[in-house]
């Protein structure tokens, strides 16, 4: 693989000297775009216990265009759809050069803090979440305990 | 001269004609004749008077860049700055030159502000790597004075802002470039980007495609939308009206640039589209081509434009779309056009209001359909008139002169059936009420009078021409009434 920017090696270097609380990034050995990313699902947040697994690439274009983020692990998530793709404003036309990898990532700790069920990707459960929140709250902690409580990496 | 004056009024019955193959060698006769045949309309409507009537130019590239120059450089005059800054300006304010320019007589760090070309200093934020001679982007390290920014104060190397300016180019944004800084808005001037980018390649793309998107931002021009065809249309106002590209020939609205679709506005039109393309499957069962007779029930094939339809076994005269007798149309009980809604809906049960909802749907997708259809049959129909005119005409049986009146019929027909079939759209929107029933009430008039016209252009050989054109003149009238009420202006 051609050499690596100096840019995405300060980053790996820094989230793993400087990690962000409850969140771990580490590059894949074959391939240092690649990373395999935990998430501690925020406390007070129905995913408290949780451990989300996500896989992170930064595509050749990068920083010029957006890091690549997705869940491995399965949630009940109005932004977030069953495929793992999330819907988060700065992966798409909010992005900006200047943003890091440690940006990205406390943006996706904070959408599962405050689902945001006005701008949905699953549009099932986002309704679910604006008809009944409890309920749906109820759901996402089911989810959680069933997918991402003692659960490994997938591969 | 590249300029095509388009002023015309649209309600002349000739300026709809088809070119069909038979008549392309009689092309220029129609065209030598077609002041003469003005006087066929006495009372055509004065500019002010028609509800259709637009104004608009037809430009080439050229023209439209030098449109847009002079209304930049008017701009750079008035207020005294860089083009690349008031080409901003304008394309953010929607080329609304005198406001502005009042706004910024008014107020000049409020308009730049709220344009995103300067930054309040309250908004300044540090860059990402702060006091570290890095560069934020790339992290590589350059003496001070290579960084680059605009009035936010976001510096990066002029390596990142070239990449940056690459990559925006490659997804097509020219006019939304903005700054690589973090939630940065500010929109990157078009000087400040061909101070960074030297690839020549990349700058004539950029230059190629910003003039699309300031075109497209403009509201007074716009492309015509024709295949191949790449004129700008530029209207005196920006209004849902019908242009009519000199170069291809294509016909649309100005507002929208999809099909001409009056009386029906851009936004109804589009929502009756789409609900149109993601019914397709439901509607699909009622595109028959063959109904029976329903006095002596011997199958009958609808093979003219014509709705009002005569039994060639029986001769019983009836309406293709509700099967009525034909006697009842064109009244004042004349129903056909209208669809009658269950009173009681709102008390039914959800299943019930569904099927309602459908086939209230139906009704007027049916009617819409139909009239489409329509107008392809009678393209046809004129056709076959049109090589029976030339055989006539070869045989001396009158000249084609003498003929010209039926050729104005077929068009204004196409021009009134084209209106007619674009009510239904309108009518399934519209709230229940006074309106809906004076629109709905001259929708059955036009109706009435389209298949009136129709029946005669089909037997225009055995029609009396003072018959025909009396009739053109009612269907006509209907129209621009119609029109005159419910298209806004
Ligand atoms: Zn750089
Ligand atoms: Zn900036
Ligand atoms: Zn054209
Ligand atoms: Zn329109
Ligand atoms: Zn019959
Ligand atoms: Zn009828």
């Amino acid at each position: 693989m051609a050499g690596l920017p100096r840019r995405i090696i300060k980053e790996t270097q820094r989230l793993q000297a400087d990690p962000v609380p409850g969140i771990s990034a580490i590059p894949d050995e074959a391939n240092a775009r690649h990373f395999k990313v935990e998430v501690a699902g925020p406390v007070k947040s129905p995913y408290e216990g949780g451990t989300f697994h996500l896989e992170l690439f930064l595509p050749e274009e990068y920083p010029m265009s957006a890091p690549k983020v997705r869940f491995m692990t399965r949630i009940y998530h109005p932004n977030i759809d069953k495929l793992g793709r999330i819907c988060l404003d700065i992966l798409k036309d909010k992005w900006s050069p200047a943003l890091q990898i440690r940006t990205v990532l406390l943006s996706i700790q904070a959408l599962l803090s405050a689902p945001n069920p006005d701008d949905p990707l699953d549009t099932n459960v986002a309704e679910a979440w604006k008809k009944d929140e409890e309920s749906a709250i109820e759901e996402a902690r089911q989810f959680t305990r069933q997918h991402a409580m003692g659960n490994k990496p997938q591969q | 001269m590249s300029q095509t004056d388009m002023k015309r009024q649209l309600s002349d019955p000739a300026s709809d004609a088809t070119d069909s193959e038979d008549m392309e060698e009689d092309d220029e006769y129609a065209n030598y004749y077609y002041d003469n045949t003005d006087d066929l309309d006495i009372d055509k409507p004065k500019k002010t008077d028609d509800p259709e009537y637009f104004e608009y130019t037809i430009l080439q590239t050229e023209d439209a860049e030098r449109l847009l120059n002079e209304e930049v450089e008017r701009l750079c005059s008035e207020l005294k700055m860089s083009p690349s800054l008031a080409k901003m300006l304008l394309h953010v304010g929607q080329w609304q030159g005198e406001d502005i320019i009042e706004r910024y007589q008014q107020d000049q760090r409020k308009l730049l502000t709220e344009s995103n070309v300067s930054c309040p200093k309250e908004m300044k934020e540090d860059s990402l790597v702060g006091s570290s001679p890095g560069c934020p982007v790339c992290a590589e390290c350059y003496p001070r004075d290579k960084f680059m920014g605009l009035t936010c104060g976001h510096l990066f190397c002029p390596h990142c802002w070239d990449m940056h300016f690459r990559f925006q180019i490659e997804q097509g944004i020219t006019m939304g470039i903005e700054c690589m800084g973090q939630k940065c808005k500010i929109l990157v001037p078009e000087d400040f980007l061909y101070s960074v980018l030297k690839d020549s390649k990349l700058r004539d793309r950029f230059s190629k495609l910003c003039f699309m998107d300031l075109i497209k931002g403009h509201p007074k021009l716009r492309f015509c939308p024709g295949p191949n065809c790449s004129v700008i249309i530029h209207a005196k106002e920006p209004r849902a009206k019908k242009v009519e590209c000199s170069v291809c020939k294509s016909t649309f609205c100005f507002r929208c640039g999809i099909e001409y679709h009056a009386p029906t506005d851009c936004d109804v039109i589009k929502k009756w589209l789409t609900k149109c393309a993601d019914d397709s499957e439901t509607a699909n069962y009622i595109s028959a081509h063959t109904k029976d007779c329903p006095s002596c029930h011997v199958c009958i094939e609808k093979s003219a434009g014509c709705n009002h339809m005569q039994c060639s076994k029986c001769k019983f005269d009836f309406c293709w779309m509700c099967l009525g007798d034909w006697k009842s149309h064109g009244s004042e009980y004349y129903e056909c056009s209208r669809y009658k809604e269950n009173p009681n809906i709102a008390n039914e049960s959800v299943l019930v209001q569904a099927r309602e909802a459908l086939k209230k749907y139906l009704f007027y997708f049916e009617r819409w359909e139909n009239h489409a259809k329509s107008l392809q049959l009678e393209e046809q129909t004129l056709q076959k008139i049109t090589s029976r005119i030339n055989v006539k005409v070869m045989e001396n049986e009158g000249t084609w002169i003498d003929w010209q009146y039926l050729q104005n019929a077929a068009a204004l027909l196409k021009k009134c059936r084209y209106t007619l079939q674009y009510t239904y759209p309108y009518a399934y929107y519209m709230d229940k009420g006074g309106r809906k029933q004076l629109f709905e009430y001259q929708q059955a008039q036009l109706e009435a009078e389209v298949e009136n016209l129709s029946w005669k252009v089909e037997r225009a050989e055995i029609t009396h021409r003072g018959d025909l054109e009396n009739q053109m003149d009612i269907a006509e009238k209907r129209r621009q009434t119609l029109l005159k009420d419910f298209l806004e202006v």
